[in-house]
């Protein structure tokens, strides 16, 4: 079946939600919505789900999210970043080389750079897998992938999705390391795209491909419950079972 | 909570810890060896904020969300603009968000105090006049130009409302202002 790089990254990012946990993402995160609906939809019937600026949010204001957050209960956070680097750091805050005249600002903020270190794992998304968002060095660290052991840490970066591979983050090493490709990408495809060492010793496994379960309730019982919630309802009704949008 | 700095889990290794000093890496007092950030303590000496409504003694209620409670706890002086002034809020009016008059120096009767931002529960933000915001705060001289016009350029919040905000905005929220 083809779907679309929004539907293959919903996909991917809904495998990684575990049954029983807490699970959230935050606000202006459509792409994680959608993954962690049809976790909870199909594998993970009883994950608690956060979607900040929804009404799947249990909390009046954002100081409970954040002290949740702080105890330790969150096992999954999706973060995304206009750069992630080797390194597993990644930047929302700004770009460019001088830090007092950045050519670009981003939302930046504190919550991300907070809870990085609490839930569990975070999964690092990108829309993009180019040399720009995937980089050596980000120009600004706006949470950083590993720590010094000293440090009180209650979790670390575990994956980074992106339209076309995933990557493992090795804790021991503190480096992203390519863990599987969608097809019809290459090993190539991803080494002329991304500006850093793969660490790709032998051959890397290709992404197994959306089900046609899971893009069936994807497209159905997600996209209605998105439109009838209003959770960026424009947005489901827009990308998912889109006939257009799909190319592989 | 008035304590003098609270620790944080996380922001460690961040490029925002290195420019801020009033977040410092501190080792814990009990074990002698965790490190955590910790920050310092906020103490505003004036908060203004609007709210939903308000009434004569300085009793605040905020709608939906509650951070301004804590903002108005932390800081010395708070002076509160208001969609609606009563005489006194009932107990359903200040359920939610509240935040008792002894906290409160002033209020002041600001419909529409929140443009181009919404008011939760009255009205969203003014998406035309917040598109103009964001284009002009793209460098000094269009901000400067924004603030000429919108900010130094009015006598009054009342002038500022009736020149700014939608006129079909305007009936019902005056009707609740009384």
């Amino acid at each position: 079946m083809k779907y679309s790089e929004a539907e293959l990254l919903a996909v991917l990012l809904s495998r990684e939600v575990r049954d029983g946990e807490i699970s959230a993402c935050g606000a202006l995160s459509q792409i994680p919505a959608a993954g962690l609906l049809l976790a909870q939809a199909l594998h993970a019937p009883n994950a608690e789900l956060i979607i900040l600026n929804s009404v799947f949010n249990p909390f009046r204001t954002s100081r409970q999210f954040h002290f949740l957050a702080q105890r330790g209960e969150l096992g999954l956070f999706f973060v995304s970043g206009v750069q992630i680097d080797r390194h597993g750091n990644y930047n929302l805050h700004q770009l460019g080389p001088d830090p007092e005249r950045p050519k670009a600002r981003y939302p930046g903020g504190y919550g991300g750079g907070m809870i990085y270190y609490c839930a569990r794992r975070t999964v690092v998304f990108r829309t993009e897998h180019t040399r720009r968002a995937l980089v050596e060095r980000v120009d600004f660290v706006s949470a950083a992938g590993s720590t010094p052991p000293d440090m009180l840490r209650l979790g670390h970066p575990s994956k980074a999705v992106t339209p076309k591979a995933t990557f493992r983050f090795d804790k021991d090493a503190g480096v992203l390391k390519l863990d599987t490709i969608h097809p019809p990408w290459t090993l190539d495809d991803i080494r002329a795209n991304t500006g850093f060492d793969l660490e790709a010793n032998g051959p890397i496994p290709p992404t197994p491909a959306p089900s046609d379960e899971e893009l069936h309730v994807l497209r159905h019982v997600i996209r209605r419950k998105m439109i009838d919630t209003g959770t960026y309802a424009e947005w489901a009704q827009r990308s998912l079972g889109n006939e257009a949008a799909r190319s592989a | 909570m008035g304590v003098p700095y609270v620790p944080i889990v996380g922001l460690a290794g961040t490029d925002l810890l290195k420019r801020r000093d009033d977040m410092v890496i501190a080792v814990d007092p009990f074990d002698g060896k965790t490190k955590s950030v910790v920050a310092k303590a906020l103490r505003p000496d004036v908060a203004v904020f609007h709210a939903q409504k308000a009434d004569r003694h300085g009793n605040v209620s905020c709608g939906y969300e509650a951070e301004v409670v804590i903002l108005a706890e932390a800081s010395k002086h708070v002076i509160v603009t208001a969609e609606t002034i009563v005489e006194r809020l009932t107990e359903k009016e200040a359920a939610g968000a509240f935040i008792p008059g002894i906290h409160v120096d002033a209020v002041a009767h600001a419909p529409f105090g929140a443009h181009p931002a919404g008011c939760a529960g009255l009205y969203g933000p003014d998406k035309v006049h917040m598109a103009q915001y964001v284009a002009a705060s793209q460098d000094d001289v269009s901000f400067a130009e924004y603030l000429r016009t919108y900010v130094l350029g009015v006598k009054d919040h009342d002038e500022y409302v009736e020149r700014f905000v939608p006129p079909n905005w305007r009936q019902p929220a005056r009707a609740i202002g009384g």
